[in-house]
């Protein structure tokens, strides 16, 4: 190839010409410079390399990371690992045979992901993430039907770190690219569900419901809302250690302290004495994971599931627990309720949503399901998603649910997993799908902090455009 | 022409521990731009770099707006304009102009804070690299002159007791270092399950309680007794497999028990009722860690008097340095004045580097250099509120330290430095050296 043919080829002059006019136009300082990024961002966006490793979650537990290379750029992501176990098999085993299985899939989907997904997109466009999503979602498909009863969304690594890569080809925050994506260009700081106290299964002590949260829904922007969470979490400290005594100020999986009580109430109680020693009383709400199917047997539930000693009094039926959940949302300001009867319950779930006293939340319920959401919204078996994105798979899946739930106008709580990473993706997806909340876990452990720090930095860089939810935490861009 | 530094913009973000703390991004005329944030501890010794923050009410008197302005008007405006990898001329210009305050130690930072002067010294250190275009602990190891670059032994903090934890364990931690892994993987591997061993056989003793965890993701059980601590390990690391392959570290951060007026350790300063009969002297206390050193295989032992005990301290490493390696946090404070001090009166043997005790990269690579040049050992550290940067991940490459302490195999502020840490030892490829049995002395001083 001659020289003249090489420059006519690549359009080689016009380009640089065109370079160098950009260059002159803006009077760059540095034209060098100028010219070198102009070029720079003339290249092709596509994708030409897919790499994965395996790194731990917060837990110390697998966990798969993925490097996408485009012409510019590495885009990197993490996905949780842990909540990827599913079907009998790991059902029955025990925590170290677990951690085996946990170990295996990671690793397979290291070399699923180097070989076949890299494979599949390299080439691609990053800015078409349905179509990188189509492709990811054929391969897992494929993969699922040859690897029967163990299932890994360890793919959702691949689906988020190409979407970061969007959005750098657009050159556009990545909260900005989702917004795109969901087709709304408003964004919305969520209002932040905070975990502070941890029961159920994975706490020692006798709490039988999972989480108690707190919502500052009167904070005038995100800022102030985690000023808010922070000082009530470091009150409510205090006050455990003088009623509990110092062996209750270590955490649990979500960052939240577990003292030694055994009713919801106790624990509300301790929540509102710390609300009030930080001076926010009636600007912060509550909200409640009863993770009921973790102590519902046969149609009872068993408030006393942790307790070696039953007074026999705990064993509720599900209007039992109506009962109860009623008479809290009258005696605190509770306004959230996840999870409340098993996943299978819809019939109990539909007559607490009936009620109309506050946020039900589908998580195990809903898992994340588009024909279960369906099914929910017909039958009005709750009235919020909690999304958590490695249910999906992928990004459009995940928006796709979350503009399934908004058409209803529902609320949707944009949900972190037990064993996240230090990806804060979900912190970009809860703005750019304004989804009005988010729950990350406690002021507290790296993987639930780097959420809550990416939210301060995009309040941060949208400065007069940025709309905390508030009071809106519900209703927030429902069509 | 030289790629510059253009802005710099400060906020204040949290912690791990829900503390606020001072992030920077420093802007290139490439268009690119780098991040730093800065750790904290809970525990700090009295001569480290002063850590401004705000008082009053917000955030419980934690806020560090202060800083941040300080960063943003002062700071950021004066290094608009300079080469981002001309890391040493900007550190002195921050630390000797721009604060300029000193005391018999040293600089000591008190008119902007540690925390604003180190935070722009990280991001500006990740931007030289950037500019560059090298890895951040090549860049690293060029600043200081090392050749030789290797991976460093993971020591993970997995029991934790005095000031950071609710048992009456006087002792701040033990350790468990992988010396006997082929790879920095092999060792995480290592570490990974004797922490998941450790767990289950705490959840046995002590129930599900015990296995909540610590500000570092170390379990706090409720034992009564540090000799107590060591055998959970010692079984944890037999149920694992791992006996001689993994050995135990002790950060005992004696400062924190010691009596100042009858110059006595307190070995129960926990209790609530106490009545002081549990003191010891120093003397006895020495005779304590060398009992134990006969009984575990224990090979580290960091601040294990009080920070101005400096007498009892040479003793012990006269006494049992050879094979023990006694490490100096509150001691030295990563401050060069005081760790050519320690050299000259062979108080300690090994350096735990933390980048905030001494407030800028240029000062921390000349503490480090000097340890090295003397024959020490360098532990680089974590601090007890950390974020997710992962900035001592390649400064413990980069300055072939041998050693990293940053926290259990659990919270993900503490897994991001171990994770940057694999992602660099895949990165060398074949390149790639784990310190290994030679933690102490990985590499010839530079």
């Amino acid at each position: 190839m001659s020289v003249q043919e090489y420059l006519e080829k690549h359009l080689l002059s016009r380009k640089i010409e065109e370079a160098v006019n950009a260059a002159v136009r803006a009077k760059a300082p540095d034209p060098v410079l100028f010219i070198a990024g102009h070029m720079r961002r003339a290249a092709p966006a596509v994708i030409t390399r897919v790499r994965a490793r395996q790194i731990l979650d917060g837990h110390g537990a697998p966990a798969v990371e993925v490097e996408l290379h485009t012409n510019k750029a590495i885009h990197r992501a993490s996905a949780a690992g842990s909540g990827a176990l599913e079907g009998a098999a790991a059902d029955a085993a025990g925590a170290a045979e677990r951690r085996k299985i946990l170990a295996k899939v990671v690793a397979d989907s290291v070399r699923m992901i180097n070989d076949k997904v890299s494979e599949a997109l390299v080439g691609m466009d990053p800015q078409e993430q349905s179509q990188i999503d189509q492709a990811i979602m054929d391969l897992n498909k494929a993969r699922h039907k040859a690897e029967l009863g163990v299932g890994a969304n360890a793919m959702l690594a691949v689906s988020i770190a190409a979407c970061k890569a969007g959005a750098a080809e657009k050159e556009v925050p990545l909260y900005k690219h989702i917004a795109n994506l969901v087709g709304k260009s408003a964004t919305t700081l969520p209002v932040p569900a905070i975990t502070v106290i941890n029961g159920g299964k994975h706490a020692g002590n006798g709490l039988p419901i999972q989480e108690i949260m707190i919502l500052p829904i009167g904070a005038k922007n995100f800022e102030e809302a985690m000023q808010m969470g922070s000082e009530t979490y470091h009150h409510l400290k205090d006050v455990i250690l003088e009623k509990y005594g110092s062996d209750s100020c270590n955490i649990g999986d979500h960052g939240g302290f577990a003292p030694n009580i055994s009713s919801i109430s106790e624990g509300l109680d301790l929540v509102i004495a710390a609300i009030e020693r930080a001076g926010y009383n009636g600007r912060i709400k509550l909200a409640i994971d009863v993770a009921a199917t973790d102590f519902c047997t046969g149609k009872k539930y068993d408030l006393e599931f942790k307790s070696t000693k039953k007074s026999g009094q705990n064993f509720k039926t599900a209007d039992d627990m109506i009962e109860i959940y009623s008479q809290l949302c009258s005696e605190y300001p509770l306004v959230s309720i996840e999870q409340p009867f098993d996943k299978d319950d819809w019939e109990h779930s539909k007559k607490l949503t009936t009620l109309e006293l506050c946020q039900v939340a589908g998580d195990d319920l809903l898992m994340s399901d588009p024909e279960r959401i369906k099914r929910a919204v017909n039958e009005y078996t709750c009235n919020a998603l909690v999304l958590k994105a490695n249910q999906v798979g992928t990004v459009t899946e995940a928006i796709e649910v979350v503009k399934q739930a908004k058409d209803a106008h529902w609320g949707v709580m944009v949900s972190h997993r037990s064993g996240d990473t230090e990806d804060s993706f979900i912190a970009d997806l809860a703005v750019g799908a304004s989804a009005g909340q988010i729950k990350a876990g406690a002021p507290c452990r790296g993987e639930c902090l780097t959420n809550y720090n990416q939210l301060l930095r995009i309040e941060g860089e949208l400065g007069s455009e940025g709309v905390y939810a508030g009071e809106n935490w519900r209703t927030v861009n429902t069509s | 022409m030289a790629v510059t530094i253009t802005w710099v913009k400060a906020r204040q973000i949290f912690d791990s521990r829900g503390n606020p703390t001072v992030e920077v991004d420093v802007g290139l005329s490439d268009g690119s731009y780098a991040r730093g944030a800065v750790p904290s501890g809970a525990s700090t010794g009295i001569y480290e770099a002063l850590e401004l923050r705000d008082g009053g009410s917000d955030y419980l008197g934690k806020g560090v707006l202060k800083a941040v302005s300080n960063v943003n008007n002062i700071i950021g405006p004066a290094i608009v304009g300079k080469d981002p990898t001309e890391q040493v001329e900007i550190d002195n210009f921050m630390v000797q102009q721009l604060d300029g305050t000193s005391n018999e130690w040293g600089w000591c930072k008190q008119k902007l804070g540690a925390n604003a002067i180190l935070a722009v010294s990280l991001a500006v250190c990740k931007a030289g690299a950037m500019v560059k275009k090298i890895p951040l602990y090549q860049h690293i190891a060029n600043l200081a002159g090392n050749k030789t670059l290797v991976l460093p032994v993971p020591a993970f903090n997995v029991i934790n007791g005095g000031s950071h934890a609710g048992n009456k364990l006087a002792m701040q931690e033990f350790m468990i270092l992988p010396t006997g892994a082929s790879s920095f993987k092999e060792a995480m591997k290592m570490g990974v399950e004797v922490y998941h061993n450790l767990k289950s056989i705490i959840k046995k003793k002590y129930g599900q309680d015990a296995t909540n965890v610590g500000d570092e993701g170390g379990f706090a059980p409720n034992i009564q007794e540090n000799k107590e601590g060591l055998e959970l390990l010692k079984a944890a690391i037999e149920k694992a497999g791992y006996t001689g392959k993994v050995v135990i570290g002790m950060d005992v951060a004696a400062s924190e028990f010691f009596g100042e007026k009858d110059k006595t350790y307190d070995l129960n300063f926990k209790e609530e009722n106490n009545d002081g009969s549990n003191k010891i002297s120093g003397d006895s206390l020495k005779d304590l860690y060398k009992s134990f050193v006969s009984e575990y295989p224990i090979e580290s032992i960091e601040d294990p008097f009080d920070q101005d005990d400096w007498s009892t301290y040479a003793k012990l490493t006269d006494e049992i340095g050879q094979k023990v390696q006694i490490v100096g946090d509150d001691l030295l404070v990563t401050n060069p004045t005081r760790v050519a001090k320690a050299i000259n009166e062979k108080t300690c043997n090994a350096l735990l580097l933390k980048v905030n005790q001494i407030g800028s990269v240029t000062e921390s690579i000349e503490a480090v250099r000097m340890s090295k040049r003397a024959g020490w050992g360098v532990m680089a550290s974590h601090r007890s509120g950390e974020t997710e940067d992962t900035f001592i991940a390649d400064l413990s490459v980069g300055l072939s330290t041998g050693q990293i302490k940053t926290g259990a195999p659990c919270r993900s502020e503490r897994l991001a430095k171990y994770n940057q840490l694999l992602r660099i030892e895949e990165e060398l490829g074949d390149a790639a050296v784990y310190a290994g049995a030679k933690f102490r002395a990985p590499v010839e001083p530079y």
